[in-house]
């Protein structure tokens, strides 16, 4: 998981003193929101490193095409989190990289909390930009307390019944004893 | 019942190792209150008027004699020495001060118990039925799948945060015990005419607000692909879903505004996760698996299978109250000479579902005794032994009686549902355990009781409807009108059990009542059922036949607080 602030991000969003300006030019390393992107999606020449910023509400599969590496016409999707509470990027992003193949980067946006991380992992982010005042050490730890999970998921596709759990626990945890006689 | 393998014991210690770390940074500073609240929330911490309220998982209402023990100890230590078992089959402590919250973590996870997912708007602890396994009438054991949807839910980390809570009840028998009708989804196990085993799948049932009986979506999904088939429905809610609104934001308001292109959505994503999805098929559940899972439901070591039911053992005259504990509290088994036993947890003096550190150690001991060592939580807060050989039946009467668990009424109308309401909740518009306990002083008398025979009496200290009065026969809704507690009865309501019928809401008898008023009106409602009863008609039938018209009168006939605003 990589974690974003101000001084690693080289992605820039392109608003005017009105907010996002309709019409971009094509410049490397931008980040537009999807009204922009629709605008100039056609003109936009194919080899230019770009970024998207997308509602939670947005069905990813309008942007397939878009979405499906290689050849990908995107770098990085942006996720957003309005409230914490609210988990519709994570059937978003699971979307997009399970349905829509996206090798990109998946970042998560907006009010983002560290007990958020497993989540985020899980479904397929690999980027955050945490709120404020979070704190990385204590998002890297919210990271490390499981062993394993039961569902498959992003990560680890293979839900616990068809894993060799025995093997998993004897891996970067210490709990070679953990999973002993487990016979799955 | 299942064993935890290492996997799942190592899984539980690290979540109560997570929620330890957690607490620690709260009453650090380090996380606020409304951050932490939906992180307690998923570990079955609510804070309620006293103090928190911690719901323990009991999943799908399986206990053993171990566990219970140590949830005793945890009401003697932590607690004011009880606990409320829950119509979700879980148990709820009210008295834990949040400080404790991480060691009484740590003491469930001792005996393999958590409280994930007792709360929250993520997927809730699995339901079922309380007779599963045991059923004369089960065509499909519905535990094991019930294990491994339990196992596929805990902890899903794309569906952590719907936009509410999420209940699955599933049932394998031909009587719908488990209230199927009244889930987010009902899962009912059968068998095609090739003998294989699948899923009748019903979504967008609940109570609450806008009570609504959920819908056939799925009329035979084969058992290996349910797991895919709920993911496709729960992804539609998680992106569908509103969240623009508390009230409008179960998956029932969703079914019904969409209505056939819901239904269309979720059978489009489950095509698209198997058919399209990477590693889509990785949670179509293998044999291996199945077998696996159900191997840990295989008969208790030293059951009798062989013979057939034999005579009571007891001695002299057989009294009354022994004859009328067997009518009431024995049920029928799958095996010939065994029955299932409850423990009745409704008795004058204890709130409905309430039990005492001593009394949780009482009844562990006669499930060690008398039903190898296993327990249920019913849906109808009581307790249930499932492994008792009808040689011991008279012992065991002894014991329960001793113990006070023995009140012969199951099925009757003291036998009531209730929520903690008012007393304990936060939520609750008006107190429920003083009008339970009101009703059951009232209707002590026990011939009294058998005469009026097999009813449900649901009671709700809000429209939460923790206490499911939308599916009582007779169902009592507090609601608040200025400050003060007032009670609307309806009747005619049902679960969906044979004798209730298909499931439906009830119907309001009038304008609400005041408290005082409510045994009263109650006495009323059964006076003009006794009245207008046909030669053998239960209740319900009554209600159903007649409509609402005789109980509105009857009701109205002793109305006082309201008297003059009924004409």
């Amino acid at each position: 998981m990589r974690f974003i602030d101000t001084r690693n991000n080289h992605w820039h969003r392109v608003e005017g003193e009105d907010g996002p300006i309709p019409h971009p030019d094509p410049q490397p390393d931008r980040l537009l929101t999807l009204e922009q992107w629709h605008a100039v999606r056609d003109t936009w020449p194919a080899a230019l490193p770009t970024g998207v910023l997308l509602p939670n509400t947005l069905d990813v599969d309008t942007l397939a095409a878009d979405l499906r590496g290689p050849g990908a016409r995107l770098s990085l999707v942006v996720l957003q989190f309005p409230k914490w509470t609210d988990g519709r990027a994570y059937s978003q992003a699971r979307m997009i990289r399970v349905r829509h193949r996206f090798d990109g980067e998946v970042r998560a946006t907006g009010e983002v909390l560290v007990d958020m991380l497993p989540l985020l992992q899980r479904t397929g982010f690999d980027a955050v930009q945490l709120r404020r005042d979070q704190s990385v050490e204590a998002a890297v730890r919210a990271l490390g307390f499981f062993p394993g999970h039961y569902q498959g998921d992003v990560q680890q596709p293979r839900p616990a019944f068809a894993r060799d759990l025995a093997i998993e626990a004897a891996g970067p945890r210490d709990g070679t004893e953990l999973f002993a006689g487990q016979g799955i | 019942m299942y064993q935890y393998t290492d996997f799942d014991r190592q899984f539980v210690r690290a979540r109560a190792a997570q929620f330890r770390d957690q607490l620690r940074r709260h009453l650090d500073g380090e996380l606020p209150d409304e951050e932490f609240r939906a992180l307690r929330l998923q570990n079955g911490w609510y804070v309620q008027r006293h103090a928190p309220m911690l719901r323990v998982a009991v999943p799908y209402g399986e206990l053993s004699s171990r566990q219970l023990h140590q949830l005793a100890r945890i009401a003697r230590e932590f607690d004011r020495d009880y606990g409320h078992f829950t119509t979700r089959q879980n148990l709820q402590y009210n008295w834990i001060p949040l400080a404790r919250a991480a060691d009484v973590m740590d003491l469930l996870a001792e005996v393999d118990m958590h409280g994930i997912q007792t709360s929250g708007n993520c997927i809730r602890n699995i339901t079922s039925d309380a007779l599963a396994g045991i059923a004369p009438d089960e065509v499909v054991d519905p535990r094991p799948y019930c294990e491994i949807l339990r196992q596929w839910s805990t902890l899903h980390p794309e569906f952590a945060f719907l936009p509410r809570k999420f209940k699955i009840a599933v049932t394998g028998a031909h009587e719908d015990r488990a209230a199927i009708g009244w889930h987010d989804i009902g899962l009912q196990l059968l068998k095609n005419d090739a003998g294989e085993v699948g899923f009748r799948v019903l979504v967008g049932g609940g109570m609450g607000r806008t009570p609504v009986i959920g819908s056939v979506i799925g009329e035979f999904v084969p058992w290996q692909q349910i797991l895919v088939y709920i993911e496709a429905i729960v992804r539609v809610y998680n992106r569908l879903g509103r969240r623009d609104n508390l009230y409008k934001a179960r998956i029932k308001i969703l079914v019904k505004a969409e209505g056939q292109k819901f239904v269309d959505a979720v059978n489009a994503e489950f095509r698209h996760i198997l058919e399209h999805d990477q590693d889509g098929a990785a949670h179509v559940i293998p044999q291996a698996e199945l077998d696996r899972v159900s191997a840990h439901f295989r008969l208790p070591a030293g059951i009798d299978v062989r013979h057939a039911g034999s005579p009571m053992r007891t001695q002299g005259d057989v009294p009354v109250a022994y004859t009328r504990w067997l009518q009431r509290n024995v049920h029928a088994h799958k095996l010939p000479a065994y029955r299932a036993v409850t423990l009745s947890l409704k008795r004058a003096g204890q709130a409905p579902g309430d039990a005492t550190g001593d009394q949780m150690d009482r009844a562990a001991e006669l499930a060690t005794r008398f039903s190898h060592g296993e327990l249920r939580v019913t849906h109808d807060q009581n307790l249930l032994l499932p492994w008792v050989h009808e040689g011991d039946l008279h012992a065991l009467w002894l014991a329960a009686r001793e113990a006070g668990f023995a009140t012969p009424n199951i099925g009757l109308l003291t036998d009531m549902i209730a929520c903690p309401g008012g007393d304990f909740c936060a939520l609750a518009n008006a107190r429920s355990i003083p009008v339970a306990a009101a009703i059951t002083e009232r209707f002590e008398d026990l011939d009294r009781l058998y005469d009026i025979g097999d009813i449900d009496l649901h009671i709700s200290g809000c429209i939460n409807s923790c206490g499911h009065h939308h599916s009582g026969h007779i169902g009592i809704l507090g609601v608040d009108k200025d400050g003060a507690e007032w009670y609307q009865i309806t009747v005619a309501g049902s679960d969906g059990s044979t004798h209730s019928g298909a499931a439906v809401p009830g119907k309001v008898v009038g304008p609400s009542f005041a408290a005082e008023e409510v045994p009263d009106v109650i006495e009323a409602v059964i006076d003009a059922y006794c009245r207008e009863r046909q030669p053998g008609e239960l209740f319900i039938d009554t209600s159903r036949r007649l409509g609402t018209g005789p109980f509105r009168a009857a009701a109205d006939a002793v109305r006082r607080a309201t008297a003059g605003a009924t004409s």
